[in-house]
Parts: C-alpha cells; sequence; structure tokens
C-alpha cells in the first residue's frame, strides 16, 4: 500500500510539474497560432528562413517557458546547499534575521543566452553584413535619384509615429511600431531593442509577416495609385557601373551617414562593411562567410529568440492587435508614399521615369522590386523594371536605416 | 501629439536630406571616376595606336585567319575557333588579332593545376 502512495505521489509530483498542469490558455493559443506560421512557413513558403526559426522559437517558449527564463539568484541556508552537494565556501552569503544564506547563482534557460545577441543589439548589424555582401548597389550608383524613392517610402513611417501616438501608445512604443513600415525586419529588431523591447515578439512577427505578404498587400496600392500608361513606361537602361565606383560607394555611404547620424551607424556601417568585402573582391572567403554562414547562423539564433519572445501573456493581448494593424497601415502608406514620388518623379522627367519603382523603396529586398517588375509586365510584356526598381529597393534599406537612427535618436528611451 | 509633429517634420526633413545628400556626392565621385577613366582609357588607346599602327590597319577579328593556324594536332572545328574570337571579342573592347588556337593537353601540368580546373569546372 505504502508503495502504492509513493507511486501515486511520484506521478502527482511529475504532473504537477509538467507543462501540462503549469500552462495557462494563452500558451495553448500560442501554441496553435505557432503551428498556422509553421505551416504558412513550410507549406505557403511566406518567408520561411525567418518564419520557420520564429515559429518553432514561440512553440517551444509557450511548451516549455523555462527555456528564456533569466537567471536567478537563490538565497540558500547551509543545510540546504549541503542538501544539494554544493560547496558553501564557494558562495557569498548574506545575512538576514541573524540567518546566514548563501547565494546560490541559477542558469538561465537557453534562449535567454541567445536572446542577449538580440537585447544587445548585435545580430541585425550582423544581418547587415550578409544583406551587403550579398547586395548590388550598382544600380543605385548607375541612377542615384533612386535614393528619393528609398527616401519617400519612408514617409510612411513617421505618419504611422502619429497614428500610434494618437492610439495611446507611448513615443517610445510607438516608434517601434512605426519602423514595421520600413519593411526591413532587421532594422524593425534593432529599434524595437533599443525602444520597446517589451514589444519585440507581436512587432518582428508582424514584420516579418508583412514583407512576407508584399505580393498580396503592394500591387493594389500599386494599380489604384497609376494609370495604365504609367504602368507602361519603358525606362532607359542603366549605365555600367565600374569597379571602381561600387568600391568607393560603401565608404562614401558609411562616412557621411555615421557623421551626421550616429545611431544609424551600427547598421549601414556592417551593411557597407559587408558590400565591401564583396565588392573589394580581395576577400572572398570573409564575403562568403558573411553571406553563407555567419548569416545563416544569426539567423537561426535571430529567429528562434526573437519568437521566444511571443509568450501568450505578452502577445495576446489588445496592444499586439493595434501594432498589427498600425504595421499594416505602416506598410501601406510606405508603398504609397514611394508610388506617390514616382509619379511625381515621372512628371518632372516627362514620363522617363516608371512610378512603380517607387513601391520598391520599401526595403523588403529582393521582393519588392520583383514586384514591380511584375506589376509592370502585366501591363507591358516587354517592360524590364527589375534592375530600375532595384535601385529604390536598396536605396531602401538605406534609407531605413536612416529612419531607425532618426527615431532611436529622437525619442527618449 | 506636440512630439509626434516634430518628429514627423524632422524624420522627413533628415532622412530626405541624408538620401539627397549621398545623390549629389555618388554624382560627383561618379563623374570624377568616369573622367578618370576615360582619359587614362584615351591615353592607353593613343598609346597603343601610336605603337602599332601599322598593325591596325589590318587589325580585325580574323577568325578565318585564325583558322588555319590550329597547327597542333587535330584540326580545331571552324565553329570552335567563331566561338572562341566571339568571346575574345566579348572580352576585348579593341580590335584584336587571333595568332593561333592550340590543344591544351589535359594531363600536363601539376595535379593541384587539374585539382584547380576540376574544382572550378565542375558545376559545368
Amino acid at each position: 500500500m505504502e508503495i502504492l502512495n509513493s507511486l501515486w505521489e511520484s506521478i502527482c509530483s511529475i504532473f504537477t510539474s509538467s507543462g501540462l498542469a503549469t500552462l495557462s490558455w494563452e500558451n495553448y493559443v500560442m501554441m496553435c497560432i505557432s503551428f498556422i506560421l509553421l505551416y504558412l512557413a513550410i507549406k505557403k513558403q511566406y518567408e520561411p528562413l525567418l518564419l520557420l526559426p520564429i515559429a518553432f522559437g514561440m512553440l517551444l517558449v509557450n511548451v516549455f517557458p523555462g527555456i528564456m527564463a533569466n537567471p536567478t539568484n537563490e538565497m540558500l541556508t547551509e543545510a540546504q546547499v549541503l542538501a544539494r552537494n554544493l560547496d558553501p565556501a564557494s558562495y557569498t552569503t548574506t545575512v538576514l534575521d541573524g540567518t546566514t544564506y548563501y547565494n546560490v547563482g541559477q542558469n538561465g534557460g537557453l534562449f535567454y543566452y541567445l536572446y542577449q545577441g538580440v537585447h544587445l543589439g548585435i545580430f541585425p548589424p550582423l544581418i547587415f553584413l550578409g544583406i551587403g555582401a550579398m547586395t548590388d548597389f550598382g544600380p543605385l550608383i548607375a541612377n542615384p535619384k533612386s535614393f528619393l524613392l528609398g527616401a519617400a517610402a519612408q514617409v510612411g513611417i513617421f505618419i504611422t509615429f502619429i497614428g500610434a501616438t494618437l492610439l495611446g501608445f507611448a513615443a517610445n512604443e510607438a516608434g517601434s511600431i512605426a519602423i514595421i513600415g520600413g519593411a526591413d525586419g532587421p532594422t524593425a529588431i534593432f529599434v524595437t531593442s533599443k525602444l520597446a523591447p517589451n514589444l519585440l515578439g507581436p512587432i518582428a512577427v508582424a514584420a516579418y509577416s508583412y514583407m512576407a505578404l508584399v505580393p498580396i498587400i503592394q500591387p493594389p496600392i500599386m494599380k489604384l495609385l497609376t494609370t495604365k500608361k504609367e504602368r507602361s513606361i519603358v525606362m532607359q537602361q542603366l549605365r555600367p557601373v565600374s569597379k571602381i565606383e561600387k568600391i568607393l560607394f560603401p565608404i562614401i555611404v558609411v562616412v557621411i551617414i555615421a557623421l551626421l547620424l550616429p545611431d544609424a551607424a551600427p547598421l549601414v556601417g556592417m551593411l557597407m562593411l559587408g558590400n565591401l568585402f564583396k565588392e573589394s573582391g580581395v576577400v572572398s572567403r570573409i564575403s562568403n562567410t558573411a553571406q553563407n554562414e555567419l548569416m545563416n547562423i544569426v539567423t537561426i539564433f535571430l529567429g528562434v529568440t526573437v519568437g521566444a519572445t511571443a509568450t501568450g501573456q505578452v502577445f495576446l493581448s489588445v496592444s499586439t492587435l493595434g501594432i498589427i494593424l498600425l504595421g499594416l497601415i505602416a506598410f501601406c502608406m510606405g508603398t504609397a508614399c514611394g508610388v506617390l514620388f514616382g509619379k511625381i518623379m515621372c512628371a518632372f522627367t516627362h514620363g522617363k521615369v516608371n512610378p512603380l519603382i517607387g513601391s520598391a523603396g520599401v526595403s523588403a529586398v529582393p521582393m519588392a522590386a520583383r514586384i514591380s517588375q511584375k506589376v509592370g509586365q502585366e501591363e507591358n510584356p516587354a517592360n524590364f523594371l527589375l534592375m530600375h526598381a532595384m535601385g529604390p529597393n536598396v536605396a531602401g534599406v538605406i534609407g531605413s536605416a536612416v529612419a531607425a537612427g532618426v527615431l532611436i535618436s529622437q525619442i527618449p528611451h | 501629439m506636440e512630439m509626434a509633429l516634430n518628429l514627423l517634420l524632422a524624420g522627413i526633413v533628415i532622412v530626405f536630406f541624408v538620401l539627397v545628400l549621398l545623390i549629389f556626392i555618388i554624382k560627383i565621385y561618379s563623374t570624377i571616376v568616369q573622367a578618370a577613366q576615360n582619359g587614362s582609357q584615351k591615353r592607353k588607346d593613343a598609346k597603343k595606336a601610336a605603337e602599332k599602327k601599322p598593325e591596325l590597319i589590318k587589325a580585325e577579328p580574323q577568325v578565318s585567319t585564325a583558322q588555319p593556324t590550329a597547327t597542333d594536332n587535330e584540326a580545331i572545328p571552324g565553329e570552335v575557333i567563331a566561338a572562341i574570337a566571339a568571346a575574345v571579342d566579348a572580352m576585348y573592347d579593341k580590335p584584336f588579332k587571333i595568332k593561333s588556337v592550340r590543344r591544351s593537353r589535359a594531363n600536363s601540368g601539376s595535379s593541384w593545376r587539374n585539382a584547380g580546373l576540376f574544382e572550378n569546372t565542375k558545376p559545368f
């Protein structure tokens, strides 16, 4: 009988410490959301490189919240220390009410340590290093006016900031929500980790979701704001860009931006370093590592840990709905501002610029440029806008980093 | 709200200012680089023209004259000669003359060379 009681107690003990007893309904809802995201990543292939680790991080943290637990400091009596086979001499002591307690540190969960790369703003610049090593700024150098479209598409960020403030979000939270309009995941994470780390989960999920939904969100806005004639405009071929111009570009950009806007220096600096690796042609091994192994490793860590911030208690709130809605507005505004500025450039150049390339001013490289190409070819199958759209597209990456620098420098945090 | 409006204005102005500044700087350095490259190219062309003036008169992609110069073992097919001439033409922007086309001996050279060749041509 005693054995049965002991067995029952063991079973009860295992059950009470298991997830079945400790998890709340929010965790189960989040598990369902993570299953949906996994489905979208695997079956629909929506940004799978990021959505898959994000969704799995979300799943893991809601099944086992301890994986994201902070390190703790336990105060134990001498008897408790000895009971754990620990050496009391190894720990500092605190005396409370005449009793001596030993400060025994407890390690945090695995994701807590990986998350420090996000928390300290390390991973997003490393991702930018890889992006820089993969990016060809040739179209932008050949047609520097593309910078204007990259700048125009950032207007949505600042308009959304007003909207978020009106909805009652604090300035730091509004800034983090608004940067979703830049359609640049690492930038959104970088800004949020600085301004409002508590919103990291919802903002990262919203940013990457909208980037994945570019082919669905952008075309209706592009078609709504342009005429058939404008969409059919064939642009002149870009001039070839020499190697020396490509080598000088990252050096000049980083000097100018880091001098004027130091807060954007980590992102722009790493982006340009990666690009210099590529264009210099003398460090192909490093360039390959930056755009492949390093990028992949950081992507895994960034994805799972950002996903792990989306616990049920944080994610399932009214403010998350507000973030997702405002993020969508920011993204649409960015697209619309880019296209409208493209129309202005079209008018000024007497029809030499196809306004469709303006939508690529939101980052989302290279998806946004591909959409400009696709929508343009629907009107004129012989029209090839891809290279023209790559100019605003990479300008958008620089523009969103500059906008991030403005937000970080102007908003108290 | 006042802060939001300030940020809207400051943000738009700063982003446009920085990127417009970059436009000007890129235009300036592109112009300088292009001018320098054109200048040095012209000087090189002029120098070569002065050195090889008599030869230049007949310096055209002479595919037909190259074909008989396939001196080594068996004759190289005309299509291959034409493809090589087209490739050379694509690489050099100036008049050229192919003097000979020879087959390379597959097993010549060191093992390291063959390993490098294999590594680089493996995907094809």
